[in-house]
């Protein structure tokens, strides 16, 4: 899994790549972690994950945000998803975690 | 092998009121709308065949029994039965009828766990008033006789455990072990609930394997040790498992409640290479709408997620049969 990490208006964006299934779900849990420590520091104190780059995602990466979240609302950063590909929104939305997320279709709609 | 499900719902039986039969009725006119039917059989296959399962069925609201028809019944083998909720009463029933056309009158029960929604059928099951029947209660727990004789006590029933006419025993079984019971193979494994639950694994003679595994939190902090459920799992030809939330909210307001979702049961079967599952343990708030609602989606999820042969997602239903 490819990951890379940019700061945009004091946040933070984190740019996974590739797909979260059994085999790169704790590479992606340790990165999420990491950004959401970064995102703390940030002036903004927010973690926008940018999907674009994401193919699919199974529960152990859901659950992977999930883990992120609770970390992320200890310290107080807010966290965001954006521009998930049809796949990732489908599978977004039977898991429902839309509804636990705020989802964008762009990078400026979740600044 | 045949598995047929007794009882599907979670936690508590559930009944349709006049209003839900009422749209039911309504919906099938709309869709029959300028159609005629000669006679009932007509109108029965339109049923079944034109009308969406919501609309023209019902996934039912007894509570879990699920029946595992093993062997051969003619050559004496006996009854296998996962848990007893409120299923178990028609399942009792019809048992007394094969039981008068030559069924061995013995019944062996494999409990999940004891919570009331798994127990409550055994005060209504009507073999248990047969003095020739004989009932063997399998249970990784230690105080099932305990739960099945406290709910009979006076406070709760009319009818004491004592006062029941078969011969009623109780075994423990333990994890790792492999038991050969009746016609088949049973291994168990411990899952997360609250007192403990346990999951079963069936195996017959020719080789085929289902898996009877409801009321399992499968928790975030210890994905690591899903492969132990996905070995359990390994083959199956057919997983029952618990599905009773959506994986949001499993893991937000209804943590710890002990009940996982159609996704993790998803990639489970898919990492096990299990060949069909059948969701189960439907939450009873759940109209039929929406339980065909999420055993679509769950269809849907397992297309975007396979990366090998195909996972056949059923729906179970109070009435299905399931041959492997």
């Amino acid at each position: 899994m490819q990951w890379s990490s940019t700061e945009r208006q004091g946040c933070i964006i984190a740019s996974p790549d590739g797909r979260v299934d059994e085999a790169t779900a704790q590479a992606f849990t340790d990165h999420l972690a990491s950004s959401v420590s970064l995102a703390a520091e940030s002036s903004s104190r927010k973690l926008i994950v940018d999907f674009s780059g994401l193919d699919y995602m199974s529960s152990r990466g859901l659950r992977a945000l999930t883990l992120a979240k609770r970390q992320a609302d200890t310290a107080g950063v807010a966290m965001a998803l954006a521009r998930p590909n049809t796949v990732m929104r489908e599978i977004l939305a039977i898991s429902r975690y839309d509804k636990l997320f705020a989802v964008t279709d762009t990078i400026e709609d979740a600044l | 092998m045949l598995v047929r499900f007794w009882g599907t719902r979670g936690s508590l039986p559930v009944a349709a009121t006049a209003s839900i039969v009422q749209e039911k009725v309504a919906s099938a006119l709309l869709a029959a709308s300028g159609r005629s039917f000669a006679d009932l059989d007509e109108a029965r296959a339109f049923t079944r065949n034109e009308l969406d399962f919501a609309t023209g069925g019902t996934f039912g609201g007894a509570t879990t029994c699920v029946e595992i028809e093993a062997g051969d019944a003619a050559a004496g083998d006996p009854y296998i039965i996962c848990d007893m909720g409120s299923g178990l009463r028609g399942f009792g029933l019809d048992a007394m009828r094969r039981c008068a056309g030559g069924h061995a009158r013995v019944y062996h029960f494999f409990m999940s766990h004891l919570h009331w929604d798994h127990i409550m059928g055994f005060p209504f099951f009507v073999p248990a008033f047969d003095p020739n029947a004989h009932i063997i209660i399998h249970s990784g727990h230690e105080d099932a006789e305990t739960a099945l004789r406290r709910q009979q006590e006076e406070i709760s029933f009319p009818v004491a455990f004592d006062w029941l006419r078969a011969k009623i025993e109780f075994r423990t079984l333990k994890p790792g072990e492999v038991y050969q019971i009746g016609a088949v193979q049973v291994e168990l494994m411990e899952q997360h609930h609250s007192h403990s639950s346990f999951g079963y694994r069936f195996t017959d003679a020719a080789g085929k394997v289902a898996v009877f595994s409801t009321d399992s939190e499968h928790k975030m902090e210890k994905m690591h040790g899903e492969a132990d459920v996905e070995a359990f799992f390994g083959n199956a030809d057919l997983v029952i498992c618990d599905t009773m939330y959506s994986l949001a909210d499993s893991v937000s307001m209804k943590e710890d409640w002990g009940h996982s979702s159609n996704i993790v049961a998803i990639d489970l079967c898919h990492g096990a290479r299990a060949k069909r599952l059948a969701l189960f343990h439907h939450e009873p708030v759940y109209s039929d709408a929406d339980i065909a609602r999420m055993h679509g989606e769950s269809i849907r999820y397992e297309e975007l997620t396979r990366e090998h042969a195909p996972l056949e997602v059923l729906c179970a239903y109070d009435g299905l049969e399931v041959a492997l």
